[in-house]
């Protein structure tokens, strides 16, 4: 029963922290339409950002990640101007595979900036814990979990009451509808990628301190981000954070009762069967039986 | 060929094809530089993945940045095989292909119901997930500590000939397998589902099919590539047979080279890797991965960027540029010979075309199914403007030869709003029916539930006496249905030809290996194309015709089907007079041969001179139905399909005593109800 317990704790912080890792993610995917492979690499960048920011000038990653929030802001705004619009006009097909590449080139600039060898911050509380009778809850995962659900909440805030969320959620819905009335969405689509790579710097922190990154772990974060927005299905903030949940539940529980080693390949199974199985995704499953009934 | 041309460039290309192929085999003979076989060992392994990799992401467009899962697969089936079962790899690696034939049927599943993006994802996701099985299966492939293959025991004089000289004729099966796609039915649907994968599936292609073997080839040619591969470097690890960076490699190759051409995937192999093999010589120290990784991914971004379509098509469109440039030709092409044509309305030699079309099945094939739908004799044919005490003609036919599409209770709901509520609807064959209806009044979406490009959330359709509501948009176009969209959808990539013989009647594999278009089919389709004064047009582009001829190819195109029912889509909007004076004439022969036409049309006028009966829809439920004189006196219709704005206008014009003319809309409204009046054509 402890067991059990600890592990959907684990598995609730950790989806928590996915679903962060994932917001930028959801965000072009479920307003653009654009799977942006780059997110792994991002998610590395803002992680030795934090890192070089707390082994340097002694800033705690959470906080150092509010000044990572800028570069990324800058670089995702660099992306879409001068690499996925230019795509997008001529073939939407092509954003993945271009957006993959940027991913490459941010890898193997990383791989030359910080070195090929395993990093992490390793701040005080990265390895402390509160005790909650024979339950244990880590610090850094509960402190990840916090920033996840802050930025999450923020993010939503943002989207229903902001008039750049209007627009936002406009041209997601109707492209046309939206252009019409006035809303670039050549302007949209920068700040939304300015605000999707703005986020992955917190990912990112959280990241460098929850685990060990080298810059081709890159290829493993956009995997499992990829699985958090498929699983979405709709690209929706709060859906995805439901899906983290479930998802780190699932490796969670799978870590516990059968191996660490298969925990890994959990995403990519999940992203598997559902799209084979169910394209639509886990959450718009259950909105359109709710409308067939 | 109208002036004899010095040098044949097709000549050329051949030449210089042949010349490369006779290097390629006697360089080993001649040179035992191993450095050189080598780097032309993973050349062919490269241009092999390209051009297998080019028949579904080029061909189809699905592209995919998991292929070197397949590499991986076959590399680790061969080497299980041979270090367990001591299987020759050379058997070994068939079985590899085998093994991931069978993957790629499973993968290809994914595109049954979703499209490019999430293909590109589950390939991703695959390799992904091999690479994480194989490292945790180590009781089968050795997990981290790798897999050794039994070193090879030929003799030293043979060098790599073992597998240069398999590769190599690997590699040639692969060009010729993808250029018989080319030149095959499969291709045709192929490029067809690249440009439009609905109206495909609307037209009988069996797309799923397409898919699938698109993908098995190439996934088997590179697994069984990956065989030899893994008995050539003799020892397996994870992390390097299934790299992305393989895939990404294999996806710069074809692109670099020209994505959906034959040459250009294996031209960008034959420059990439030599590339490749360069940095790696030449890069040492312990950032050499990271600068090759910047390189390759740098190259691949600057070629999605800044040349997108390829070297090839690049270097094809440049040559063409020149070319029409020196002719300085005054007038554009297609400008000259369209007017004449096509505009002759009525006219003797539209007699006899529609017999053409509606039998359009090479006489080779079985027409196997006559009981299929029904045949219906002429003299069951409603006559026009019965009196309106008689009873509906069309009813009348309804009720002695059935209905050849009864729709029941037909609902679609999109979140709260019900697009399509509850509407019964019954269509005779030989006749013509109109639906009526203001904009967003649900007709639209009710062609869409009818040919299935929308499944409806209750109801029931029957055509032709079967109940179609479950069934894909391929088995209702085999069972008789067809249709034309508001704007024609056409197939770019395709000749005018390749459009009008490309629907298929009926499901069958055999078809896919006939040539694009046989012998039979090309002379039934010209005099088609003939008959529509299209024929000069038949080896170009629709893409390169005016709005109306596109029109009528599209019709054209649907009638290959031989339907049962025809669902036309505003045919006449935003055509000239004459050609839709040209198109009541084909509407009304399709009527006079049995088949049922359900026609959404704004121009009253038109709709009226055909009709035999109407159907009005308002806010997606059916408000009246009968002849268009019934209708028209339905005060309900008039209230619906003019809104306030006839209750405003109403106003001032009956204080006038006028008949009121409501603009564009094309309707007379007198006190009598509806009359039809000569101002009809739309402008746009």
């Amino acid at each position: 029963m402890t067991e059990l317990l600890q592990a959907l704790i684990f598995g609730v912080l950790t989806g928590g922290v996915y679903a962060l890792m994932a917001t930028g993610l959801t965000l072009t995917f479920g307003v653009m339409k654009i799977v942006n492979m780059a997110q792994g690499a991002l998610l590395i960048l803002s992680a030795y950002l934090c890192w070089t920011l707390w082994s340097h000038l002694g800033i705690d990653p959470l906080l150092g990640s509010l000044i990572v929030t800028v570069p990324l802001a800058a670089l995702g705004i660099l992306i879409y101007r001068y690499v996925v619009e230019r795509v997008q006009r001529h073939d939407h097909g092509l954003t993945i595979v271009v957006t993959f590449a940027v991913a490459l080139v941010a890898e193997a600039l990383i791989a030359l900036t910080w070195g090929p060898n395993p990093t992490a911050t390793t701040p005080a509380y990265f390895n402390q814990a509160f005790k909650l009778g024979s339950l244990t809850i880590p610090r850094a995962q509960l402190y990840a979990f916090l920033l996840a659900v802050a930025v999450t909440a923020l993010l939503q805030l943002g989207l229903k009451r902001t008039w750049l969320g209007h627009a936002i959620t406009a041209a997601a819905e109707n492209p046309e509808g939206a252009r019409l009335i006035g809303i670039q969405p050549k302007r949209i689509g920068t700040w939304i990628f300015a605000i999707a790579t703005a986020t992955t710097a917190f990912g990112g922190a959280a990241l460098s301190f929850l685990y060990q990154f080298t810059p081709d772990s890159q290829d493993t974060w956009i995997g499992l981000t990829l699985s958090v927005v498929i699983l979405g299905g709709l690209g929706s903030v709060p859906g995805a954070f439901a899906v983290g949940v479930l998802l780190g539940l699932a490796e969670s529980v799978t870590t516990t009762y059968i191996s660490v080693r298969w925990s890994e390949a959990v995403p990519t199974i999940l992203i598997l069967l559902v799209l084979l199985i169910r394209p639509q995704g886990l959450f718009t499953l259950a909105a359109r039986q709710d409308a067939a009934t | 060929m109208t002036r004899p041309v010095l040098i044949n460039p097709v000549l050329i290309r051949r030449a210089l094809i042949a010349a490369a192929l006779v290097a390629l085999a006697v360089f080993p003979l001649v040179s035992n530089d191993l450095y050189y076989q080598t780097m032309l060992i993973l050349t062919f392994l490269l241009a092999i993945g390209a051009t297998g990799w080019n028949i579904m992401g080029g061909y189809a467009g699905y592209i995919s940045l998991g292929n070197s899962a397949f590499v991986g697969l076959g590399a680790y089936t061969t080497g299980i095989l041979a270090a367990r079962d001591n299987i020759s790899p050379f058997l070994g690696c068939l079985v590899g292909g085998l093994v991931c034939a069978l993957a790629a049927a499973v993968l290809s599943l994914v595109t049954r119901r979703t499209r490019g993006m999430y293909f590109i994802i589950v390939t991703f996701a695959a390799l992904q997930l091999l690479g994480i099985v194989a490292t945790i299966w180590s009781g089968l492939t050795g997990g981290s500590q790798g897999l050794a293959l039994p070193i090879p025991t030929w003799s030293l004089t043979y060098q790599n000939w073992p597998f240069y000289y398999p590769l190599l004729a690997l590699l040639v099966l692969a060009v010729a397998v993808s250029a018989w796609v080319r030149r095959s039915k499969l291709g045709l649907g192929l490029f067809a589902i690249q440009d439009d994968e609905g109206k495909a599936a609307g037209l009988g292609l069996a797309t799923n099919a397409y898919k699938l073997i698109a993908f098995v080839l190439g996934g088997t040619f590179l697994g069984v590539a990956g065989g030899i591969y893994a008995y050539y470097v003799t020892f397996l690890n994870v992390s390097a047979v299934f790299d992305i960076v393989t895939s990404m490699l294999i996806v710069l190759s074809a692109l670099l080279g020209g994505r959906g051409t034959l040459w250009g995937p294996v031209l960008g192999a034959f420059i990439i890797e030599p590339l490749a093999n360069l940095t790696s010589t030449n890069l040492g120290g312990a950032n050499a991965g990271a600068i090759r990784l910047l390189l390759f991914g740098g190259l691949l971004g600057l070629v999605v960027l800044f040349l997108p379509k390829g070297l090839l098509p690049t270097l094809s469109a440049w040559k063409t540029h020149r070319q029409t440039q020196d002719q300085k030709d005054p007038a554009p092409e297609r400008l000259r010979p369209a007017q004449s044509a096509p505009m002759t309305p009525g006219g003797g030699h539209q007699d006899g075309g529609l017999a053409q079309y509606s039998h359009p099945l090479p006489a080779g094939h079985p027409d196997g199914t006559p009981g299929e739908r029904p045949h219906h004799q002429n003299d069951d044919r409603p006559e026009r403007n019965p009196a309106p005490a008689d009873p509906d003609p069309a009813a009348l036919a309804l009720a002695l030869v059935g209905s050849v599409l009864a729709v029941r209770g037909l609902t679609r709901s999109f979140g709260g709003l019900r697009a399509v509520d509850q509407v019964d609807l019954d269509l005779a064959p030989a006749s013509v029916t109109g639906l009526l209806g203001p904009n967003g009044s649900g007709k639209t979406t009710l062609f869409n539930l009818i040919d299935g490009t929308v499944r409806p959330s209750s109801g029931r359709l029957t055509l032709a006496g079967r109940r179609i509501d479950h069934k894909s948009r391929q088995a209702r176009a085999h069972t008789g249905l067809a249709r034309t969209y508001q704007l024609p959808r056409l197939f770019p990539s395709l000749t005018v030809l390749e459009n009008v013989v490309l629907a298929e009647r009926r499901l069958s594999l055999s078809r896919l290996f006939l040539p694009r278009v046989t012998a039979a089919e090309r002379a039934r389709a010209m005099t088609v194309l003939a008959d529509l004064g299209l024929a000069q047009y038949a080896n170009t582009s629709p893409a390169t015709l005016s709005y109306g001829q596109r029109k009528l190819i599209e019709l054209a195109q649907m009638l290959w089907l031989d339907p049962a029912l025809v669902l036309l889509d505003e045919p006449a909007a935003g055509i000239s007079p004459a050609l839709s004076q040209r198109l009541a004439g084909i509407i009304g022969r399709l009527r006079a041969e049995g088949v049922g036409v359900l026609l959404v049309e704004h121009d009253v006028a038109f709709l009226a001179s055909l009709s035999d009966r109407v159907y009005v829809m308002a806010n997606g439920k059916i408000i009246a139905a009968g002849t268009v004189a019934e209708v028209s006196a339905n005060p309900a219709v008039v209230d619906a399909y003019l809104g306030d704005q006839v209750a405003l206008a109403a106003g001032n014009a009956l204080a006038a005593g006028t008949p009121l003319a409501v603009g564009n809309t094309g309707l007379t409204v007198g006190n009598t109800g509806l009359a039809v009046g000569p101002t009809g054509e739309s402008a746009s």
